[in-house]
């Protein structure tokens, strides 16, 4: 017998042993057994009452099997992306807090093969809960006479979002300090995704509505729905846009598998980078810095076609349901908060981004020493104990374009005629994005990310909230208010959209004090960034001259080290 | 033709923890078939090196080549021939035994299912434990679990094991097993590195050892060297003399390298430091100065006294 150990390929779960390892599990009997005959009581019920209900309102076969569709819809997506996506991140954080995960690291299998068995593994009672249901759905859209073009891309969406939200339970289970925030911040997500994200999405970060089936459903929606009611919601809908990306017209569908496509596919390297060396960063910096480019083009992709036919604009979307439609005209403050919007987001992406990629002082540390070893007097630009600061740099630049260009676009449309927005003003930005970028990696990279926590908290949030409570005791305390609030790199964005702009009016205090403060705390912000920056450089120099020069760690006889360049 | 790789070579190996310095400058050579243990007090770098040579921790620097594979840059490969055992034993709650034999030995690609399962069998078996071959992983004392695990390292025939206590919570009777089960696979020509609490154990079970202290090396060799490499050579030695022990005991005070002697009756208790050599010249000389002796009884120092000395001298700085 050959007992020469073989790998297996990623592509063919059903021999992924990871795979089958939870098959066994998790489809015990008796486990299974109560799971599948709760869903299928559920869809049972909800397909009954359906029918019921339009048998009792003499509703005709057809309409009376519509109405089941959505209500079996909403339970589906509750078994696979809340349930499934607690269950995925739960077993990984089970499988390091049981130690098990050190055989799962030997074993010879590549971390692709690895990913996908868990992927597909830790869930697979929730598929099987969702295959249950499926019966029910079956036969509600033959009934309902529901063409495939309708469901399918539906169905196609519930799948990817499926794969999203699992791979983000996944890599929150493979960093989570334990199981309850494992399992709290992916469901978490989820639930965010559906109740705060789409607020985003409303006010002119379209794309973020592309990580939800929420496009792909309302397309679908009118469809499914009993045929008249579906036929006035489809009107209405003629007026929706479709997925546009700059100038391409394309199927919501196709467009929501294309932006998840990118989340996916980050994920799994996310992944696929911590199996093969557990103390990695999620992603490495050359990534990091094409996945900020590209979340930017996105947004800029899915906004910009939207400004002109005016369906950007939160307000389009209430004079719409109120019938105001004819004269119906963009508030300018609309156009300068959306464009604080995206500036604000921008700047989280990049605070977020920028956590991945910037190195611990121990890892800073690891990495001088090897270099050390290695005979050579610097860290490799793109490795994980390499300053994260340029890359900052870049996204900051980045993200200050992306941010200029969407001001533009809105300013500069036919709504607001004669506004133009200078190139200053990209300046302006990317004063506030380097700022802000800069300042938090540098505080990161020397201070650690206790420091940081406290500073968001004290500096970042205090303020705003401070600020808040004083602006609504009186009017009079709102210039007060103002200043106070500016403390927050966090109101940056919407100071410098409020400064920088000129097509908005605000009460003559408030337009007095917000201009001030927002310079006078850019220069404050300024000078720290300047010092944060000289105590980064010295910070590194200062432990690059600690392992090249004292030798301090060294065996005694070993031979001299080169001078630091 | 050229000697075979040795089987674990590590060298210049450097682990870090911020600032502290968990293995430094570690160099160490454990030829093929050897069964191998490693000693030392908490916190000497045990399952650091443990956990790099099985390419679990990524060292700040070093090279270590596992039967000649680089095993830092090309980690797929080391992993095929190892086996691993950390510390504890972790087992899946939510397994059967022999479904967790199972799904390891589908993870390391052992031959068709039949063949799986009667590679699980023989390893069980091996590890007297075939009747626990149905009974939830969870359920399983202290000892099964630890079994169990080393059956889980056995499956694929790793030609290097490495072994982090596997001792720990074993009966009496299972540990004579183990250390049966050890010599049996470097046998076979598997090696064995192995760590220990129990190290009067390991002194038996391993053909070579080595001392790890804050991290680096103290010693390593035979149980012999190691004890003459750390100076702890002083042995404790008893004499029963028939008629005076007063002239005995007079005479040996003046040999070179006795201390602390102490009688009590007609015995003659001291300590003494030297060659064995020197010790039978010292029992000769005593028998040729006119002394009679009933009874001769050697005592040496135990390893535990070797980890008690190091571990006091860890104190002590």
């Amino acid at each position: 017998m050959n007992h020469a150990p073989t790998s297996h390929p990623a592509w063919n779960l059903w021999s992924n042993p990871i795979f089958r390892r939870y098959c066994r599990s998790r489809l015990r009997p008796r486990g299974l057994g109560v799971s599948v005959l709760i869903a299928i009581i559920l869809a049972g019920f909800i397909t009954g009452l359906a029918h019921s209900i339009g048998a009792r309102n003499e509703v005709n076969a057809v309409d009376a099997a519509r109405f089941a569709i959505i209500p079996l819809l909403v339970l589906q997506s509750l078994i696979l992306f809340v349930i499934g996506t607690a269950q995925v991140s739960g077993g990984m954080t089970a499988e390091r807090d049981e130690g098990v995960i050190d055989y799962q690291r030997l074993i010879p299998m590549s971390p692709l093969a690895k990913v996908l068995g868990y992927l597909f593994g830790l869930p697979v009672r929730e598929y099987v809960m969702f295959l249950a249901t499926l019966p029910f759905t079956a036969w509600a859209l033959a009934r309902g006479q529901v063409e495939w073009p309708v469901w399918l891309p539906l169905y196609l969406v519930v799948f990817t979002s499926t794969l999203l939200y699992h791979l983000t339970g996944l890599v929150t289970g493979t960093v989570a300090r334990n199981r309850r925030w494992a399992f709290l911040t992916s469901v978490g997500m989820v639930f965010a995704l559906y109740t705060v994200i789409p607020q985003a999405a409303k006010a002119g970060l379209v794309f973020f509505k592309y990580l939800t089936i929420s496009p792909v459903f309302e397309e679908s929606f009118p469809r499914l729905l009993p045929k008249a009611a579906g036929g006035a919601i489809a009107t209405l809908q003629q007026l929706a846009p479709t997925a546009r990306f700059f100038d391409l017209n394309l199927p919501e569908a196709v467009f929501t598998v294309f932006s998840q496509g990118g989340l996916i596919l980050t994920f799994i390297i996310m992944l696929c980078r911590k199996w093969r060396r557990a103390e990695s960063h999620l992603l490495g910096k050359r990534w990091t810095a094409g996945l900020f480019v590209w979340v930017q083009i996105l947004l800029l992709g899915n906004a910009l076609p939207l400004i002109e036919p005016g369906s950007l604009f939160p307000s389009r979307a209430f004079s719409q349901i109120r019938q105001f439609a004819p004269d119906w005209h963009p508030n300018p403050m609309e156009a300068v908060i959306m464009s604080g919007l995206y500036g604000l987001v921008t700047m989280i992406l990049l605070f977020i981004l920028t956590r991945m990629i910037t190195p611990t002082p121990d890892e800073q540390l690891r990495g001088w020493r090897r270099a050390r070893k290695q005979g050579t007097t610097s860290l490799p630009r793109f490795s994980d104990a390499s300053t994260a600061f340029w890359i900052t740099g870049f996204m900051a630049i980045s993200g200050a374009t992306g941010w200029f260009l969407f001001t533009l676009a809105i300013i500069e449309s036919r709504w607001f005629p004669g506004q133009s927005v200078p190139l200053p003003v990209w300046g302006c930005f990317l004063v506030v994005m380097l700022v802000a970028g800069l300042s938090y990696q540098a505080l990161l990279e020397t201070r650690g990310g206790r420091a940081v926590g406290l500073s968001i908290l004290l500096v970042g949030i205090v303020p705003i909230l401070a600020g808040t409570v004083l602006g609504t005791i009186s009017d009079r305390m709102v210039p007060i208010a103002s200043w106070i609030t500016g403390v927050s790199p966090l109101s940056l964005p919407f100071y410098a959209c409020n400064t920088v702009l000129a097509v908005a009016e605000l009460p003559v205090q408030v337009a007095r004090a917000i201009p001030r403060a927002f310079f006078f705390w850019l220069i404050v912000y300024v000078v720290i960034t300047v010092w944060l920056i000289l105590q980064l450089r010295i910070f590194r120099q200062q432990m690059a001259r600690r392992v090249f020069s004292n030798q301090d760690d060294l065996p005694e006889g070993a031979p001299p080290l080169p001078p630091v360049s | 033709m050229n000697a075979p790789a040795p089987a674990i070579d590590i060298r210049s190996l450097r682990v870090d923890y911020g600032r502290l310095i968990a293995v430094d400058d570690l160099n160490l050579r454990v030829p093929r078939g050897e069964v191998f243990g490693l000693v030392g007090p908490n916190g000497a770098g045990k399952t650091s090196t443990f956990r790099v040579l099985t390419t679990l921790l990524e060292p700040t620097y070093g090279e270590i080549r596992l039967e000649g594979i680089d095993a830092l840059d090309d980690v797929a490969a080391a992993r095929r021939i190892l086996g691993y055992m950390p510390d504890l034993a972790p087992v899946p709650s939510d397994l059967r035994v022999q479904e967790f034999l199972e799904f390891h030995a589908a993870a390391y690609g052992l031959g068709n299912s039949a063949q799986r399962r009667d590679r699980v069998v023989e390893c069980l078996e091996e590890v007297s434990l075939s009747d626990v071959r149905t009974s939830w992983c969870r359920e399983l004392s202290r000892g099964q679990t630890q079994r169990v695990v080393l059956a889980k390292t056995l499956l694929h025939r790793p030609r290097i094991l490495i072994l982090d206590e596997p001792a720990s919570g074993l009966d009496p009777l299972a540990r004579r097993e183990l250390r049966g089960t050890l010599r049996k696979l470097a046998e076979r020509g598997s090696t064995v590195f192995v760590s220990s609490h129990i190290l009067g154990e390991l002194a038996e079970m391993c053909t070579s050892l080595c001392v790890m202290n804050r991290g680096r090396l103290l010693a390593s060799g035979t149980a012999e060297e190691v004890r003459s490499q750390l100076g702890v050579t002083a042995r404790t030695l008893t004499v029963t003399v028939i008629g005076e022990v007063d002239p005995a005991a007079s005479w040996l005070a003046t040999q070179p390298g006795v201390n602390d002697l102490r009688i009590s009756g007609a015995q003659i208790c001291f300590e003494f430091r030297g060659s064995d050599d020197a010790q039978a010249d010292l029992v000769a000389g005593l028998i040729q100065a006119g002394n009679r002796l009933k009874s001769f009884e050697e005592k040496r120092s135990t390893f535990e006294d070797i980890l008690v000395e190091v571990a006091a001298s860890n104190r002590r700085k």
